[in-house]
């Protein structure tokens, strides 16, 4: 009999990962709660509120619209950019002398930084003297994303769709790369069109790897900062003030940290609840 | 079904097409026949298989099914299925969804093709799986889900086998084997088995063509192939352990003479080991005898019953059991096949 010796003193090697958790993400989330239940006039004098910030916040009206705002973005830019991702995914040709060449083009959007991509869109779309915006005008567009809420809204999300549909292009070329030759030769032997080929062949073995990319997609979309900032700054008016910009006007504006506090963790735990919303539907569908 | 007929067809790779992969071969498979195709990797197997499917067309030559030439004619047109080494399925579609895939892309699920999917459904055994998904399914199981596919459309011309007991676990390979037999001769498929296994090949087919990268060596049943191979390659190729060869001036027998390239092949089981020092006179009626024998080792494990022989001439293996014998023995052999310049010149079979 093979008698396993005990290893007392293993959890010691746990330790340095379970403080670095601590400090990176509990102790910090546990602040933030902490402010969330209090009133903090200065450093010295703070009241226990309860939860009268997070009743302020759920009934802000600001907040509601900033909320349903976001979900609007987030929806809009996952419809455009899971499709168009697997559509350009198809198009890259699997050995190709160029495949590489291509995938390295198709990243660099990606390799920007967030503030770069804003502040490229802002230049690129204005009417006076961007591409963009010079183009759409002399065709006869109407189209100045500084005054008009819709244009600032097509704007964003063309941003957005332009920096991020290359990362759903590339997870879904790794996920149909993965796909033996064998599948393809099946279904062809089998009189299967181009549409079945990807309905009943491709999607399936996507799976996965679009369960990660609308993952991403949808948290990092539903955090979304930067880029609206530098793009639209919010405006016009508040037309395209996500949480995230609402947050920091807030807390590093206003310095209201009690209600900053509340607003963080109601929008984590939302974050959170998409998130699982998604992910256990996904997951029952497999179950099924 | 058809019958298959390649005609000096030729083949090279777009990338390189002066390397011909495929020189000159010819094979002809008749109507409903179990044909496997027998090579060492990279002897031009998948090549072959993928001519066949429509998959490569050939630079030269012709392949004809039923006497109509199919060049240019692609893998969906050429009216035939493929198994695969692995369960090639639809994953997103129940079994039952995957068997009838072909006939409703083709508008051919009507009743009698409705009929002929429970028959095959009945024949296999998979009545029980059919609103399964695949991948709540064995491997096994989803091979046969496989092979039931292949062979859902009764116009069916050829099914290719490429490899497809690979991935099944080797306790249910002969149930596998006998499944492919049965469903074969019920519905009398030509059927083209692809396999570097002989086994395999035995098991399975009818006529097997053993192929090398200089073409097809030898094309025969499985005993043809075994009691006469053409090449000493095929008689190493085939069988296992493979055959036995001396150089004919090996044996101790009057009127056996060669030029130094004519050899004798025997399979382990046509020669018998003996003391020196036996009866000379009962010689006459054996094939020959080879003396200068040293027992090196018998062989243990998966191969018990082979006795590994070291003589003046080469190394040898004959069946047999424990043997107690001084390190010096003969052996008796009683069937030799004749080799003239590598080529099979006749069988001495006494």
């Amino acid at each position: 009999m093979i008698v396993k010796p005990r290893r007392d003193k293993a959890w010691l090697g746990v330790l340095p990962v379970l403080l670095i958790v601590a400090f990176s993400a509990v102790v910090p989330l546990m602040t933030v709660v902490n402010y969330s239940v209090q009133d903090v006039l200065d450093f010295n004098t703070r009241f226990f509120v309860g939860l009268e910030w997070y009743e302020a916040t759920l009934t802000d009206p600001r907040f509601q619209a900033a909320f349903f705002r976001q979900l609007a973005f987030s929806a809009t830019i996952l419809i455009i950019e899971i499709p168009l991702g697997i559509l350009v995914a198809r198009g890259i040709p699997r050995t190709s002398k160029y495949t590489g060449l291509i995938i390295v083009l198709l990243a660099i959007p990606l390799l920007i930084p967030w503030n770069v991509v804003g502040t490229i869109w802002q230049l690129f779309a204005r009417s006076d003297i961007g591409l963009l915006g010079v183009v759409l005008n002399s065709v006869g567009i109407d189209y100045n994303y500084t005054s008009n809420p819709a244009d600032a809204w097509v704007t964003l999300v063309a941003m957005d769709v332009w920096h991020w549909t290359s990362l759903v292009a590339l997870l879904s070329f790794a996920g149909l790369s993965a796909i033996p030759p064998a599948f393809y030769q099946a279904a062809e032997i089998d009189g299967a069109g181009s549409w079945q080929i990807f309905r009943f062949v491709e999607l399936p073995r996507l799976r996965s790897v679009l369960v990660i990319a609308v993952l991403l997609r949808l948290m990092d979309s539903f955090m979304i900062y930067t880029e609206p900032f530098v793009l639209t700054g919010g405006g016009p008016g508040n037309t395209t003030t996500f949480l995230s910009q609402y947050l920091a006007t807030m807390a590093v504006g206003q310095f209201d940290l009690g209600p900053a506090a509340a607003f963080s963790v109601v929008y984590f735990l939302f974050t959170l609840l998409f998130c699982w919303l998604f992910y256990t539907s996904v997951i029952r569908e497999d179950d099924g | 079904m058809a019958a298959i007929e390649l005609a000096n067809v030729s083949f090279g790779y777009p990338s390189d097409p002066s390397v011909r992969v495929i020189d000159g071969l010819s094979l002809s498979i008749a109507d409903g026949e179990r044909h496997a195709i027998l090579g060492a990797s990279g002897a031009g197997k998948t090549t072959l298989l993928n001519l066949l499917s429509g998959i490569f067309q050939p630079d030269e030559g012709q392949i004809l099914f039923d006497g109509e030439n199919v060049q240019g004619i692609g893998p969906g047109a050429r009216s035939l299925t493929q198994v695969f080494q692995f369960p090639v399925l639809y994953e997103s579609l129940s079994v039952y969804e995957n068997l009838i895939f072909a006939l409703k892309n083709r508008g051919e699920f009507d009743a009698e093709a409705s009929k002929r999917v429970t028959e095959i459904v009945g024949e296999l055994g998979l009545q029980e799986s059919l609103e399964r998904k695949p991948g709540q399914l064995d491997l096994y199981q989803k091979q046969l889900v496989a092979m039931a596919k292949a062979i859902v459309r009764s116009n069916t011309r050829l099914v290719l086998l490429d490899e497809p007991l690979t991935a099944v676990d080797p306790i249910r390979k002969w149930q596998m084997r006998r499944v492919l037999r049965r469903i074969q001769s019920r519905f009398g498929m030509t059927m083209v088995y692809v396999t570097h296994d002989q086994t395999e090949a035995m098991a399975f087919a009818e006529k097997i063509s053993v192929l090398t990268t200089e073409g097809i060596a030898q094309t025969g049943t499985p005993d043809e192939l075994y009691e006469r191979p053409e090449t000493p390659f095929v008689g190493h190729f085939v069988g296992s352990p493979g055959m036995n060869f001396l150089p004919v001036e090996a044996l101790a027998r009057d009127g056996l003479v060669g030029n130094g390239t004519t050899m004798i092949g025997f399979r382990q089981d046509w020669a018998l080991i003996e003391a020196v020092g036996g009866r000379p006179k009962d010689l006459f009626d054996v094939t020959g005898i080879v003396r200068d024998v040293r027992l090196t080792h018998t062989y243990a494990g998966l191969e018990v019953g082979l006795i590994h022989l070291e003589t003046s001439d080469g190394e040898i293996v004959v069946a047999g059991g424990k043997l107690d014998i001084g390190s010096e023995a003969g052996i008796r052999i009683h069937k030799v096949v004749r080799y003239e310049d590598g080529r099979l010149e006749a069988t001495d079979d006494r």
